[in-house]
């Protein structure tokens, strides 16, 4: 085997070296932008700070620093949310409060995206590009009201790019990376390749298209890949290797308050799933082996398409309306591999999981002629159609498949009640209809008070559902000691949450100094939650999804920034304590705390163009009750921890030639964490035991060079 | 804008670079070889001609040839036995033709009084093909010693498990029985003991009645959650065997002689073979539920009285079951109403692959695929040997632990194998010696679990005599 690894940061000095002998370095000092406008569950699009939502936002500046390719790079420093990678299935899910991806609502353009397995809930983030991307907005809290079932624990919404400043924008871009020390021109580490180009046509009319390929080989942790025949647990890869390519358009036309536009977007993902399990096919006779292995190769693709428009009826009465049609197919290929012999044989191809959807959603705002009261009504439409197959999941057999229609007719409105200036109040309802649940009834309440000083309070109550997934529905393992069988009479769970903002903006030193600092305190709580119950006095042992359990999460937060000439920075810190009521146990519902910090530095030197960035987030010691058995057979509560650990990540980041190319250099998990340990306490049967959760994949270097020219 | 321009062409230069990539080094593949599928075999049993069979490590590509050397003691070639093709200066000469990947010869026996004193021994001493080589079971011996090895490749059926299949390691054969095909084991030996079907998950529980007609559904509505396999409830290991085989420790108490103290049974006759195809991997055995039944057996003379009916019948069924010489039991079904026939002779049979029901500490009975159970009633003992004590292809006769024989029939079990996870596994660091009835000490290790689709239910295993 050809194993080198080739040190990245030795390969990227010279180049470094090189571009920093040109001494055209122009002086420019950027401004921070303080009144960003967020469009995230607001009636018109407007300034954060007016907001009566607590929108964050992380700027284009931000990925640029951070050289983030899909959504899974740029989360990992923010407060409050883990990413959690699958090395199983090479997908990236998000838990926020304790509750996975299930809970969380990504959104591109404020429509939900999907995915094989949902409509914009268990996201994959690698899946979500960022190359024509302008920001990323994220609301902490259930917006039920707002985006619909599933939004329980937050949304994040994606903000594409729609206009450019100058008649032609051109960019490429270069991104060579290492997965941990793992670096190889074609076979070891990440290589991204983006090229996009902007036009402005007429005034109106603005077009854009971007390709980028992005081909992660894998993280090979002393495996061996595909070509290797030994039955030693080191065949294929720790982390799957996987390919993908993402083509987007978009079209937009706009004039005076009429804005329309569609945007395309075509992607293609293969997965590469190289069984560590190698059958050596011994022939005793001839004392001889073929080795054969069980591979299974997955291609995702995705398409979407979206139609909106904005404008204004009666110069009054805003609208904006979005069609979409959405589609993702993952179909498997899998085979025996006679890895000696590089050939395949029993070659098997199907669909795996499929989901499509036909989405719209209209709002009418400014309804009422009065400069108190603005109301918005609006409707949400989803024709959602999924499947998977046999082989996805474990269905009664004899099946092939599942599928499911999932059809919601909702209609919602809400209300801003401006008392005074600084007082405003914003009912809002939801009311969801659908095929396969009862009519289900939403609302949230959220008010604003600013005071003097910039001071701004914050009080915003939301409620959400959770839909049950296909498991839960449709299950069915029949075993000779045990059944588990789906349910099709599950409610959907239902979320409430409470959060309270105070809020103050602050400048010192005649505006030199300027600070933003905020404390949260949030509320959540689930009941009907879904959970697996044994069936009393059933022979054999029977398991059913049932809505019996609930689920609590009450936490306190802050996030400060401060603003100082070039200097900026940001500090967070927050305490969840989570309380989880297992299969209907009276005991083990006590609030188990967590502690996250994190702190953003950045510095910019303004001579060199140069801006030094350092991002860092520690995650404490995650503590829950788990069921296990003690050695006299007895089911007891025991209480599982998994270790503490930090992440940071450093990158430099410089322009050259009046901002045609630039150079970011980086590291990316500086402390180097890959598995952390998961352990359970007290005795029991599997005492001892702790496993071990993928985190990162160690510490990695990049070297992303761009080339932009606008002219 | 000079420098601009060549950045560009870099970067596009950069792009197309790595949007191709390139494949790499291929590992290189074992020799062609050319061996005898088994090792010996018993002069005694061949009549007047027997077919050697050769087998290939893979289809053959080319032409080409190979040479079996003939050594012989206390026989003569020509006089006693030859072959055809005849051998010249006591060589065979045999074709490899392209497309194939079996060949074979055939031993003719022409004096029929050979006795033990003879043996004939074909070595493979040439191989004419391309990367060839000489290995494996290079040598054939026609003796009348008990087999010297080989691989069996028992037909338990695939993912259902459809079969038991009684394997005799020194006679190199097997035999297959359908799985559901019996329900109740009346033992041979001098005690009166019945046993339940285990490999479809029977149970059974004595009741306080001893006139069958009594009972009723009604009677046993309650019990008959309980006479299960796999309730997780520790309580049911009283209505199964005991699964280390032992014959004292049936669901079925002994049988009295006084008939009074024969009570009527509670029988759940378990689950038919299943029918369903599970994903690769998966095995599916159990279908439909095969329903319940009350009995109660008697003793006359050296015979069983079967007493069977179903629960809410009000009279009952009556059949004489003798017992069988040689065999460990006599077997009956309730599908069909009759004596059946299951196993060989007890001394014809060490191994029997089969699901089976065992028991888990703590959560009773639970059912068991790709079980591998050893002749407890035939006396074969067994134990297991992991490869950082020995390797297999060390351990010798020296080696052997005579105190570490174990009774258990469940010493090989489900021990060889790991199913626990999506990906069902072989162990590689176990294998096992066995002792026949007839003292053959045998090392015997698994190589196969699953079909070339990944399919469960295609067990494979080598094993060698120590002498």
């Amino acid at each position: 085997m050809k194993r080198t690894y080739l040190f990245p940061i030795a390969f990227f000095l010279p180049i470094v070296a090189l571009f920093s002998q040109n001494e055209i370095i122009k002086d420019t000092t950027k401004i921070e932008k303080l009144d960003e406008v967020v469009v995230t569950g607001q009636h018109n699009p407007q300034a954060v700070n007016k907001s009566v939502f607590e929108v964050k936002v992380i700027s284009r500046k931000d990925i640029e620093r951070q050289a983030g390719n899909n959504l899974a790079d740029i989360l990992n420093n923010s407060l409050n949310i883990n990413i959690s990678p699958n090395t199983s299935s090479g997908k990236s899910g998000v838990s926020l409060f304790g509750l996975d991806s299930q809970y969380f609502k990504v959104l591109i353009d404020n429509i939900p995206i999907i995915n094989e397995e949902g409509m914009g809930n268990n996201t994959d983030l690698t899946l979500i590009n960022l190359d024509d991307i302008e920001r990323v907005e994220i609301v902490e809290g259930a917006m039920g009201v707002q985006y619909g079932s599933n939004a329980v624990s937050g949304i994040i919404n994606v903000i594409t790019k729609k206009s450019a400043k100058t008649d032609w924008e051109i960019g490429a871009y270069v991104q060579e990376e290492s997965v941990g020390s793992e670096y190889e021109w074609f076979n070891r580490g990440r290589h991204i390749q983006s090229l996009s180009v902007g036009h402005n046509f007429t005034e109106n009319i603005y077009a854009n298209v971007v390709y980028t390929r992005n081909d992660f080989t894998g993280f090979w942790d002393g495996h061996f890949g595909e070509k290797y025949d030994r039955n030693d647990g080191l065949r294929g890869h720790e982390w799957l290797p996987k390919l993908q390519q993402n083509a987007k358009m978009l079209l937009s036309y706009s004039k005076n308050d009429f804005n329309i536009f569609y945007r395309f977007d075509y992607l293609n993902e293969n997965i590469e799933e190289y069984s560590e399990l190698v059958d050596l096919r011994e022939n005793g006779a001839t004392n001889t082996s073929k080795p054969i292995s069980q591979d299974r190769i997955f291609t995702n693709e995705r398409l979407y398409h979206h139609l909106n428009a904005t404008g204004s009826l009666f110069k009054k009465v805003n609208y904006n309306i979005s069609l979409s049609y959405q589609e993702q197919t993952k179909d498997l290929e899998r085979y025996t591999y006679i890895i000696r012999e590089n050939q395949k044989e029993n070659v098997e191809e199907g669909e795996y999981q499929k989901r499509s959807a036909f989405f719209s959603r209209g709002t009418f705002s400014n309804l009422i002629d009065s400069k108190k009261v603005s109301l918005q009504a609006g409707y949400e439409l989803t024709n959602e159609r999924g499947s998977g197959s046999a082989i996805a999941l474990a269905i009664s057999p004899g099946e092939e498949k599942v599928t499911q229609n999932l059809d919601n007719y909702d209609f919602f409105a809400s209300s801003e009640i401006t008392f005074s200036e600084r007082f405003s109040v914003r009912p809002g309802f939801r009311v969801s209809f659908s095929n396969l649940f009862d009519t289900q009834y939403i609302g949230s309440l959220s008010a604003k008070q600013t005071l003097n000083k910039g001071w701004e309070l914050r009080a915003v109550l939301g409620t959400a559902n959770r839909t049950p997934n296909y498991d839960e529905l449709y299950t069915e393992i029949f075993h000779p000691s045990h059944v588990i069988i789906g349910n099709r009479d599950l409610l959907p769970e239902k979320g409430i949450s409470t959060f309270f903002h105070i809020k103050k903006n602050s400048s010192l030193s005649d505006g030199k100094i300027r600070l933003k600092n905020k404390v949260s305190f949030n509320y959540l709580a689930l009941k009907d939650r879904i959970e697996r119950l044994i069936m009393e006095g059933q022979s054999p042992l029977t398991f059913k999804y049932s809505n019996i359990d609930s689920y609590r999460t009450i936490g306190a937060f802050s996030e400060n920034e401060i603003f100082f000439g070039n200097f900026n920075a940001q500090l967070g810190a927050s305490v969840q304590g989570i309380s989880k009521v297992l299969e209907a146990r009276t005991d083990g519902d006590d609030y188990l705390f967590n502690l996250q910090l994190n702190a953003n530095l950045g510095y910019t030197v303004p001579k060199w163009n140069t801006t030094f960035s350092a991002l860092y987030k520690y995650i404490g010691e995650q503590q829950q009750f788990v069921e296990t058995t003690n050695d006299a057979g007895e089911t007891v509560l025991d209480t599982e921890k998994t270790a503490a650990y930090s992440w940071m990540d450093a990158t430099i980041n410089k322009s050259f030639f009046e901002d045609t190319v630039e150079i970011t250099l980086g590291m990316r998990n500086l402390f180097d964490v890959t598995n952390i340990d998961t352990s359970s306490l007290n005795s029991g049967a599997y005492s001892g035991s702790s496993t071990q959760i993928p985190i990162g994949y160690g510490r990695s270097y990049f070297l992303k060079l761009a080339y932009n020219l606008n002219f | 804008m000079k420098p601009l321009k060549k950045l560009f062409s870099l970067i596009v230069v950069l792009l197309a670079v790595s949007a191709c990539s390139s494949d790499d080094n291929y590992l290189t593949s074992d020799p062609f070889v050319v061996a005898f599928e088994t090792l010996s075999e018993n002069l005694g049993d061949i009549e007047n001609s027997e077919n050697i069979n050769l087998v290939y490590s893979e289809t053959a590509e080319n032409n080409g040839a190979f040479t079996i050397s003939i050594n012989a003691e206390n026989a003569v070639y020509g006089i006693d036995f030859t072959t055809q093709p005849a051998a010249v200066d006591g060589k065979i000469m045999l074709q490899i033709n392209s497309g194939s990947s079996t060949n074979n010869f055939v031993f003719n026996k022409l004096n029929p009084n050979l006795d033990e004193t003879t043996a004939i021994t074909f070595t493979i001493s040439n191989i004419d093909y391309p990367d060839s080589e000489i290995r494996g079971n290079t040598t054939f011996s026609l003796n009348s010693e008990a087999a010297t090895g080989g691989s069996i490749a028992p037909e338990v059926g695939g993912p259902n498990e459809q079969f038991q299949v009684y394997v005799d390691l020194s006679g190199r054969s097997s035999v297959k029985v359908q799985r559901d095909g019996w329900d109740l084991a009346f033992h041979s030996y001098d005690g009166f003991r019945v046993g339940i079907n285990g490999s479809i998950f029977m149970a059974a529980a004595e009741l306080q009645e001893t006139n069958i007609d009594n009972i009723s559904q009604a009677d046993v509505e309650d019990l008959m959650t309980q006479v299960a396999v796999g309730t997780f409830d520790p309580a049911n290991e009283a209505y199964i065997d005991y699964p280390d085989g032992d014959i004292n420790r049936t669901a079925i108490k002994e049988i009295n002689l006084d008939d009074s103290q024969n009570k009527v049974y509670l029988v759940n006759l378990g689950y038919e073979v299943g029918t369903e195809t599970p994903v690769p991997g998966g095995v599916a055995i159990a279908g439909d539920a095969r329903g319940w039944r009350k009995i109660r057996v008697l003793r006359n003379g050296d015979s069983y009285v079967l007493q069977y009916a179903n629960l809410n019948d009000t009279s009952h069924q009556e059949i004489t079951i003798n017992k069988s010489a040689g065999y460990n039991a006599t077997f009956f079904s309730f599908n069909t109403n009759s004596v059946v026939n299951v196993e060989p002779e007890a001394d014809k049979w060490d191994l029997n692959f089969t699901v089976f029901t065992n028991i888990i500490d703590g959560f009773g009975s639970y059912a068991f695929s790709d079980g591998v159970l050893h002749n407890r009633k035939g006396d074969v003992t067994a134990y297991s040997v992991t490869t950082d004590q020995y390797n297999y292809d060390d351990f010798g006769a020296s080696n052997v632990i005579e105190n570490n024989f174990k009774q258990d029939q469940r010493v090989i079990g489900d021990s060889w194998r790991d199913v626990m996870n999506n990906e069902k596994v072989l162990i590689d660091t176990i294998f096992y010696i066995v002792k026949d009835p007839n003292g053959n000490i045998y090392k015997l290790k698994f190589t196969g679990l699953l079909n070339e689709n990944g399919e469960r239910g295609f067990p494979e295993f080598k094993y060698k005599i120590l002498q």
